[in-house]
């Protein structure tokens, strides 16, 4: 029993939970809402926000898993979005360290510059893997919509990450 | 790391599923009322202007229908004498669609069916206007469907090509009353005449072969006698126009789509001569054969536009699709499993 509840409190199990909750929220209520004829994407801001909330490594990291359970939902190949939420979380986490003192404001440019960056590297990714069509002018309006409206809610995401990937003593 | 299509990475999509879809079925019940007023907002305008829209479209359409469904069933009847494969042959199963992609790079949705129903991968999917995709992915409630707008999607068409228009000149030329057929417009009354030969004895688009020596009171075992032709009764030699001569010509292409903000293009017709030239407006349906993804006759859409290209390539032409795809609902997954797309033995 107590085995089962330390595997319960590692941070990674929480980042799963939580992560299978905001993944339905993605698929069903911000699939149908589509501000501008975009789908916002609350997994991504889940990736920047855990970057920001502990760094570059343990923002890749989450990014992995974030985007590997995106992935698993998805028709595009298994791993390439695991890849592309990993390196925006690890930019994430890289640039807010070099930000002296940061804001909440700093942080939601941070979380909205790599949101947007993360929508332009999928079509580029999905490109090299031999998807055709997908870079074209759309993807300006997707990394533009999406990056605006990630760098909005970051400030309540990076609460939640800072919670969700926070050690056992911390928590307690 | 799956573009093999390996069996442990389906499973883990499988198990993933298993653990997801009632945690997402209950996120959807309980934000459906925010979607619900989200949509009320966003959608009032829209929606209204499309249900008087629809209202006469049902007005006009209800006469048509009846028609058409008389025409197919001859024509069915008709493929079934000549032991040609038509879709009433083809069983399915009716889903409803549940959800879109939620990536913004791919054209996918989801349905409420899957192998339960008999739906495997690669199976065609229709709605009331046309086709609408394929089966990429099935589950045992759930599966997973490719519309013909994704890059990934292609499929042999068979473009229709429409005779010419027949010319219609103003309301001059004395006629026969039984030639005439008079049609009026906004603006003027204009004749539309049906075109007469100079040669005695030969009616164009007549698909009779006579009998030199048939008897005028015989009865014919061919098909309609038009015009006032009847064997033996002209003075001279008559033409034999070969049956068919006047039907519709068909070309293959392969339909490909270009993304959710394009229109879809067929490729590879050929610039052939008997063909002829394309028209805005011919419709394009699925080819059939033994490697195509669809059984033959599946409506997919119209020509909406022409690029001509210089030399042998033939012209790329874009395609307005019959069903529209942002608003699916109810959807018919044919239970027609294409050569390609069976899984080979081990």
């Amino acid at each position: 029993m107590n085995r089962i509840l330390t595997i319960a409190q590692q941070p990674l199990t929480r980042l799963f939970l939580v992560a299978l909750i905001v993944l339905s929220f993605q698929t069903t209520i911000f699939n149908t809402m589509r501000p501008f004829g975009v789908c916002l994407q609350v997994m991504l801001l889940l990736s920047t926000s855990s970057g920001l909330a502990r760094g570059s490594e343990i923002g890749a990291i989450a990014g992995f898993i974030v985007g590997m359970m995106y992935d698993l939902v998805l028709s595009t190949p298994l791993g390439l979005g695991a890849v592309v939420f990993a390196l925006v979380g690890y930019l994430a986490g890289m640039t807010n360290s070099f930000v002296h003192q940061p804001t909440w404001w700093t942080k939601m440019l941070l979380a909205g510059a790599a949101s947007g960056l993360g929508m332009l590297f999928m079509p580029l990714a999905l490109t090299i893997v031999g998807r055709e069509g997908v870079m074209n002018r759309h993807i300006l309006v997707v990394a533009l919509v999406v990056g605006v409206t990630n760098a909005a809610a970051t400030v309540p995401a990076e609460r939640l990450c800072g919670w969700v990937l926070s050690e056992p003593s911390e928590v307690r | 790391m799956d573009l093999r299509n390996s069996s442990s990475v389906s499973s883990a999509r499988r198990l993933f599923g298993a653990i997801f879809h009632p945690i997402e079925g209950v996120t959807r019940v309980v934000t459906t009322p925010i979607n619900n007023i989200w949509h009320g907002i966003t959608d009032y305008g829209d929606v209204s202007q499309d249900n008087k829209r629809l209202k006469d479209l049902i007005a006009r359409q209800e006469g048509a229908t009846i028609a058409n469904i008389a025409g197919v069933r001859e024509a069915q009847e008709l493929l079934a004498l000549n032991g040609l494969p038509t879709l009433a042959g083809i069983d399915s199963c009716t889903g409803q669609v549940v959800g879109q992609s939620p990536s913004n790079f791919s054209q996918t949705v989801e349905i409420n069916r899957g192998r339960r129903c008999g739906i495997r991968v690669g199976m065609p999917v229709l709605n009331a206007a046309g086709l609408i995709g394929k089966v990429t992915e099935s589950l045992d409630d759930r599966a997973v469907v490719m519309l013909i707008t994704d890059p990934a999607y292609s499929l042999s068409v068979k473009i229709v090509n429409q005779p010419p228009p027949k010319v219609t000149v103003p309301n001059k030329v004395p006629e026969s009353p039984e030639n005439q057929t008079t049609t009026t417009t906004s603006t003027t009354t204009t004749t539309t005449i049906a075109p007469k030969s100079m040669i005695p004895g030969f009616t164009p688009g007549v698909t009779i072969a006579t009998l030199p020596n048939a008897s005028p009171n015989a009865p014919s075992s061919e098909s309609t006698i038009a015009g006032d032709i009847r064997p033996g009764q002209g003075n001279v030699s008559q033409i034999t126009v070969p049956p068919g001569a006047n039907l519709p010509l068909r070309e293959t292409g392969a339909l490909e789509g270009r993304g959710l903000s394009r229109a879809p293009i067929v490729r590879f017709i050929e610039n052939q001569p008997r063909f002829g030239v394309v028209y805005i407006g011919s419709p394009i349906v699925s080819s059939g054969g033994a490697t195509s993804l669809a059984p033959p006759d599946i409506v997919v859409g119209t020509v909406s536009r022409i690029i001509s290209r210089t030399g042998t390539l033939g012209p790329l032409l874009e395609v307005k699709v019959a069903a529209n795809l942002e608003s699916l609902n109810f959807v018919r997954v044919l239970l027609y499993q294409p050569t390609t797309e069976r899984p080979s033995a081990p």
